[in-house]
């Protein structure tokens, strides 16, 4: 079980995956509008989406869990 | 008449000579060997042979050994060359010198005849302006010969790796443990590549952990390359094995003079100075928002694809990496829009500070790659200090002498274009690509510092801040910074290789001299 953070603070914009979807190491999950860019969320293992525990428009702190792949 | 018994004396006495240097090769016997096999470690000897160019190793000191500092016997078979393998040799036909701590000696421990010989290498790396390499493998000061106050005499070993910083190169390759004090050897090098699951360094070992604070930890845990390599960044690379660790070693000294008074040496290549690259477009997204990788365009622009990248795995958002154009040993500093958007916060400045510092102590060129949305604003960063970090990265940027290239490849804003070498800085040669936005910000900030009252007094709010938004993102052209002649020019993205080799070519000349200080009061 992995949780995914946020790498900086940010405004989530998309969400990309769903939960129950597999996922490939890499492969994006979540868009945070930051800096005036599109940030990719991306998983570091390859598994399921567990969780999804951030909501689109939700200001993301940084650190902070966005979701948990198993 | 020869004397016949007078060479049949010296006949014995070589005999002797042998059998002694015998005993130094053996290390810490066929037992300790083992187990340093078994760890995955290759044995001090072992790796000086792969440091080396074959045959070139030359030791000092093989016949040193522990003496007794309590009055007791001295016994040479048990600390053989007291630990440390030291010497010279060749790497890529140029020379440089090694002190390779053996863990099958009483643990690679610091003794005081180990640290004579090893002072006697920095003292010669000094004077004869050649490299140095550690080989690090080490419990630390041997406390058998340093506990009590004749203490008060010791420290001097990094005082001179001090002296040494920017005359010569310093490579510290972590291959064992390197507790306590001497965690400072790495800390003081200019290149730290670490061994995954055997390497460790930590100002305090765990079991002075566990005395002092009482924390439970394990020197692997706590200073481990997962640590230092991905959180602390005192580690440049993780490799996989005691081979790649030394190849690494080898490979960063490839790109570097063999002290500050000589030129980066150069070297072949078959590829194509005026290669043009016709996919940069499919890898750059014209969208500024939308993020890429940038280590993927570095790789096109490079000769041959290759990229020597400094803690690649550490302060991701911005690339620091050696690579070569046409033959030239060059630093590069490149925004990197996959982290963090690119963003600079106070690890990547520090992370690209230094390398600026690096290459400019040793004539290394510099080129720097921008995207550059600026550094992370915000409540969190000014907490961690920010300022001072990006002053950092301003403060190397400005004294930094070497040739100097700046390509603009899509933003340039606020600070972040000045520390990635704006105008401002001095640059032999500002290019810009068609897409480049070179601003103070972006357009949505810029209206609502500069226009709020408007947009609030607007029947139409949203609408009136879109139409300002629009005006001013037509303000941001890199045809009006070229029209000022602030950039040198707009090129061809294509063209990259080419303009970058003709300018680093161009001022390849280049002496700059500073006004006279004793030091400038360096930001920490």
């Amino acid at each position: 079980m992995t949780e995914v953070k946020a790498e900086l603070v940010g405004n989530l914009w998309k969400i990309v995956v769903e939960v129950g979807q597999a996922v490939e190491e890499d492969d994006t999950l979540m868009i945070l509008e930051s800096m005036k860019m599109e940030i990719p969320i991306t998983t570091p293992i390859s598994g399921t989406v567990k969780e999804i525990l951030v909501k689109e428009g939700e200001v993301v702190q940084e650190g902070r869990t966005v979701a948990i792949v198993e | 008449m020869p004397d016949e018994s007078a060479s049949a004396g010296l006949e014995q006495l070589t005999d002797d000579l042998h059998a002694r240097r015998a005993k130094a090769l053996a290390m810490g016997g066929e037992e300790r060997v083992t187990q340093q096999h078994d760890k995955k470690k290759l044995t001090a000897r072992e790796r000086v042979s792969l440091l080396f160019d074959a045959g070139t190793f030359v030791e000092l000191g093989m016949l040193a050994h522990q003496h007794s500092m309590t009055g007791g016997p001295t016994e040479p078979d048990r600390t053989p060359a007291d630990g440390v393998v030291t010497g010279e040799g060749l790497i890529d036909g140029r020379r440089v010198y090694c002190a390779a701590y053996d863990f099958t000696v009483m643990a690679g421990s610091m003794g005081m005849v180990g640290e004579q010989k090893v002072a006697r290498l920095r003292k010669r790396a000094l004077l004869n302006r050649l490299p140095m390499v550690w080989l690090l493998d080490s419990a630390g000061a041997r406390i058998q010969e340093a506990a009590g106050s004749t203490f008060a005499g010791s420290g001097a070993l990094f005082y001179e790796q001090v002296q040494m910083s920017g005359v010569v190169p310093q490579v510290a390759a972590m291959l064992g443990p390197c507790a306590a004090g001497t965690a400072y050897i790495p800390g003081l090098a200019d290149y730290v590549p670490m061994v995954k699951e055997t390497s460790s360094m930590a100002l305090g070992g765990a079991r002075l952990v566990k005395a002092a604070t009482g924390e439970e930890t394990s020197d692997h845990a706590m200073g481990g390359s997962q640590i230092h390599c991905y959180i602390s960044g005192v580690g440049d690379l993780e490799v996989d094995d005691d081979a790649a660790c030394i190849a690494a070693a080898r490979e960063f000294l490839s790109f570097l003079p063999s002290n500050n008074r000589e030129m980066a040496p150069r070297r072949d290549t078959q590829d194509l100075r005026d290669r043009r690259i016709d996919d940069l477009g499919k890898l750059v997204p014209v969208n500024p928002r939308a993020a890429y990788d940038m280590r993927k365009v570095l790789k096109r622009l490079a000769d041959d694809g290759h990229v020597f990248e400094i803690k690649p795995a550490w302060a991701r958002n911005i690339v620091t990496a050696f690579v070569r154009f046409d033959g030239q040993s060059t630093g590069v500093v490149a925004s990197q829009p996959m982290i963090k958007g690119g963003a600079l916060d106070i690890d990547a400045a520090d992370k690209a500070a230094r390398f600026i510092t690096l290459c400019d102590a040793f004539n290394v060129p510099l080129v720097f790659l921008q995207d550059v949305p600026g550094f992370i604003v915000g409540t969190e960063v000014e907490k961690q200090g920010i300022i001072r970090h990006g002053a950092k990265m301003l403060y190397a940027v400005s004294e930094a002498t070497v040739p100097k290239v700046t390509v603009v490849l899509r933003k340039a804003y606020g600070a972040g274009y000045y520390v990635m070498c704006g105008r401002g800085y001095e640059p032999d040669a500002l290019v810009a690509w068609p897409s480049a936005e070179i601003s103070v910000m972006g357009p949505e900030g810029a209206v609502d510092i500069i226009f709020p009252k408007q947009i609030a007094a607007a029947d139409d709010p949203s609408a009136a801040r879109k139409e300002y938004i629009e005006a001013v993102r037509k303000t941001i052209d890199p045809y009006i910074a070229a029209s000022w002649a602030f950039v040198d020019d707009i090129i061809d993205p294509a063209d990259t290789r080419r303009v970058i080799i003709d300018a680093l070519e161009g001022a390849a000349t280049k002496r700059q001299r500073r006004v006279w200080r004793k030091h400038g009061v360096r930001p920490v």
